[in-house]
């Protein structure tokens, strides 16, 4: 998948290792090549962005529930950080909570998806977010 | 319950339990009343002031009675000595009377008979006799003695003297008590002697000063009071013609402490009575208080002399001062303004009593209005991680069912798939199941605005959303209600689900009818499905108590207790109206008014 000439990693932190496989085989389904990384935690996730582990252009699916430093923290530290305050974010997460979804918007996501409805759900996931690396214009 | 998570969920967080402004007033009230304030202490003032006004009134009242007393009394007595002096001076004059009927002359017969007319003990107490005083120049002398000595033989003038005249005693009646005094010369004794002159000079009754009688066996002051006759009964208009016709004078010797007996003996008096004539004292009463409240001096002019009336009260006299009516007047003021006082601090007691107890249902309610946010803070996070940490594992083992109906599905016997399905469906039952759980405690976290709803329209759009069979009917009311959308809209989502999913039959008709009823809408969703029995109404409406078992009629059993909470938490309630014969009618009472804020 080519988003202007640049391969877009998929960064996930998601601390769900099923969750993790279900985004994997979504991604082998919809043949979507692009690389796949993934973090368990908010904290893991900030160090692999920070050491250039993770390169740009990438996307990220972010849970909320996971340990150490949970997804809204983690939000807040990347907004904070100048080099990475332009990430896109895209919340993955089975949290339906109004106050959620208000925190995150407050935090610039891109999205906000609720993975209950599993399998089906993730590959409309996984579809839009085809769709929005070929449309979309992400810094670079 | 609800409500209270519900004030909890809007209060202001920076305070605890806002309080309405009116009972933070009437706190402040409380707060004021539970201190004696400025009021209280001038009422009490005031009353202390009043009660010592009254007192202090009393007082002078009392002590200017006794004053307008002690000065009618010092008055009666100075009255009552004059007039005494008064029918003292008649009798003598009286005497002259009748030696002015006589020409001049009396004999011992004539006045003796005068003096015992007179009644003396009985009629003038006081005076120790009654007399005649005869007037001689050195050449009369001689003539004079023989006439008296003719019936009174052995008659002498005494003491000697140098002076120029006589003015000898002739009678005196009653005699045994004054026999000491036939003879003596008024004119050896500077007092006698210028008092008797004076009377013969103005014409005029006169007492001598203060003397002491020869006839007085106590030797106690006293005095003599003379009233002049003068020849042939004339009275002459001149000094010089009575100098010249003089012939003597009737007199009365006094001895002071008897007058006083006389005069005042039968008169109670509450007053000492001092008197003195220049100095002399001539009588003076027992003190019975040393130090007496009232006193008076008076001069008082007396037959030629000035006779000093020195007038104090007695003990009487203090007796009455002591009255107890002021100090009554003075212990009920103070037992008054002790009450008031009282009275104040106990209502201001009572205030402090009832703003304490006030304070500990505060802080009581305060310490239930934590527990309950703290449990409402509790009850919100377990349903968030309860939420997310009883979905994960379960959509995880969605997931995972789903990859093996998907990776094997060539290589599993039926049976296996059967159960995979089985595992899949059950999996979507406790979704269901936890879903509703977590939307039930939810109900009631938040408040609803009212807005303006038409029945039939959102009867219309639930039908439609719910996906009935064809065969199914859907009918409701042209009303326009205002109404918390959002609950109402959950309610009558379930009512209408419950009648078609429950239906026995592949086709049904669900009417639903509306009216307004004692401040409530009264909304009734009516099938024609297989109803429900009275007995089972109330599991019907318990949590996760469904009827009938779920592998037949997929259900949480939640439906009905959810619809029933989001009611009463409206304020409103549902009633099932079923015979368990056929349909099944829901009664949905929901206040007009907003009941809830």
């Amino acid at each position: 998948m080519q988003s202007h000439g640049e391969e877009v990693t998929l960064f996930l932190v998601e601390d769900d290792d099923i969750d993790a496989m279900a985004i994997e085989r979504s991604l082998r389904k919809q043949k979507i090549a692009n690389p796949l990384l993934r973090a368990y935690d908010g904290a893991q996730a900030l160090e692999m962005l920070r050491d250039g582990t993770v390169a740009k252009p990438y996307t990220i699916l972010l849970d909320i529930q996971m340990p150490r430093m949970n997804g809204l923290e983690f939000l807040t530290e990347l907004r904070k950080d100048e080099a990475l305050a332009d990430s896109v974010v895209f919340i993955l997460t089975t949290s339906e909570a109004e106050q959620d979804i208000v925190q995150s918007y407050y935090h610039h996501v891109a999205g906000y998806f609720v993975k209950n409805e599993a399998g089906a759900n993730f590959c409309n996931c996984i579809c839009m977010l085809d769709s929005y690396w070929k449309i979309v214009h992400a810094p670079v | 319950m609800n409500k209270a998570w519900q004030n909890l969920e809007h209060a202001d967080s920076n305070t605890v339990f806002q309080e309405p402004f009116d009972a933070v007033e009437q706190r402040e009230k409380l707060v004021q009343g539970g201190h004696l304030h400025w009021v209280h202490y001038l009422v009490v003032g005031l009353s202390l002031l009043l009660t010592l006004g009254a007192w202090h009134y009393s007082k002078q009242q009392v002590l200017q009675k006794v004053q307008q007393q002690f000065d009618r009394e010092a008055e009666q007595t100075i009255e009552l000595i004059k007039e005494r002096m008064a029918l003292y001076e008649n009798a003598l004059w009286g005497g002259v009377s009748l030696i002015d009927s006589n020409q001049g002359e009396v004999s011992y017969q004539q006045w003796s008979a005068y003096a015992k007319s007179l009644h003396i003990e009985k009629t003038y107490p006081g005076i120790n006799g009654i007399g005649v005083i005869s007037y001689a120049t050195p050449r009369q002398l001689p003539a004079l003695l023989q006439t008296i000595r003719q019936s009174r033989p052995g008659y002498q003038i005494f003491p000697e003297h140098n002076k120029n005249e006589f003015w000898p005693i002739v009678y005196i009646e009653p005699e045994q008590l004054n026999h000491k005094a036939v003879g003596l010369d008024m004119a050896f004794e500077r007092n006698r002697y210028a008092a008797v002159i004076k009377a013969r000079d103005t014409g005029t009754a006169q007492l001598t000063g203060p003397i002491t009688l020869v006839q007085d066996a106590k030797q106690t002051p006293g005095f003599l009071f003379y009233t002049p006759f003068y020849q042939q009964g004339k009275k002459p208009e001149t000094v010089e013609a009575r100098r010249q016709y003089i012939k003597g004078a009737t007199y009365a010797p006094f001895i002071m402490r008897k007058l006083m007996q006389g005069t005042l003996a039968a008169h109670k008096r509450h007053v000492a009575v001092h008197i003195s004539d220049n100095s002399h004292e001539l009588y003076h009463d027992k003190q019975t208080d040393p130090k007496p409240m009232f006193k008076k001096q008076v001069t008082v002019p007396m037959y030629g002399r000035q006779w000093r009336f020195d007038i104090r009260s007695n003990l009487s006299f203090r007796q009455a001062v002591d009255s107890q009516q002021p100090n009554f007047i003075l212990a009920g003021g103070l037992i008054i303004d002790g009450l008031l006082l009282g009275l104040f601090i106990l209502l201001s007691r009572a205030n402090r009593t009832a703003l304490s107890y006030a304070d500990k249902m505060t802080s009581d309610l305060e310490i239930k209005t934590r527990n309950l946010e703290k449990s409402n803070r509790d009850l919100e996070e377990f349903s968030y991680v309860a939420s997310h940490d009883l979905k994960s594992p379960l959509n995880a083992i969605k997931q995972l069912v789903g990859w093996l109906e998907e990776d094997c599905s060539e290589f599993i016997p039926d049976s296996s798939r059967g159960h995979l399905k089985l595992l899949k469906q059950r999996s979507e039952r406790m979704m269901t199941l936890l879903n509703d759980l977590l939307a039930y405690a939810r109900i009631g976290s938040l408040v609803y605005e009212r807005e303006e709803i038409n029945l039939r329209e959102l009867s219309a759009d639930i039908f439609t959303f719910l996906d009935a069979p064809g065969e199914f009917s859907c009918t409701a009311p042209d009303v326009k209600l205002k109404i918390a959308r959002t609950p109402f809209d959950f309610v009558m989502r379930n009512l209408i689900s419950n009648a078609i999913k429950h239906h026995d039959k592949g086709r049904g008709k669900i009417t639903i009818t509306y009216r307004q009823k004692m401040g409530f809408h009264q909304i009734r969703v009516q099938d024609d499905g297989p109803g429900i029995p009275p007995a089972l109404h109330k599991k019907a409406m318990e949590m996760f108590q469904t009827l009938k078992p779920r592998d037949q009629v997929e259900g949480s059993g939640m439906g009905l207790a959810m619809v029933n909470k989001f009611a009463e938490h409206q304020g409103g309630s549902i009633i099932i109206d079923s015979d368990g014969g056929r349909g099944t009618g829901i009664i949905l009472l929901w206040p007009i008014e907003n009941t809830t804020t």
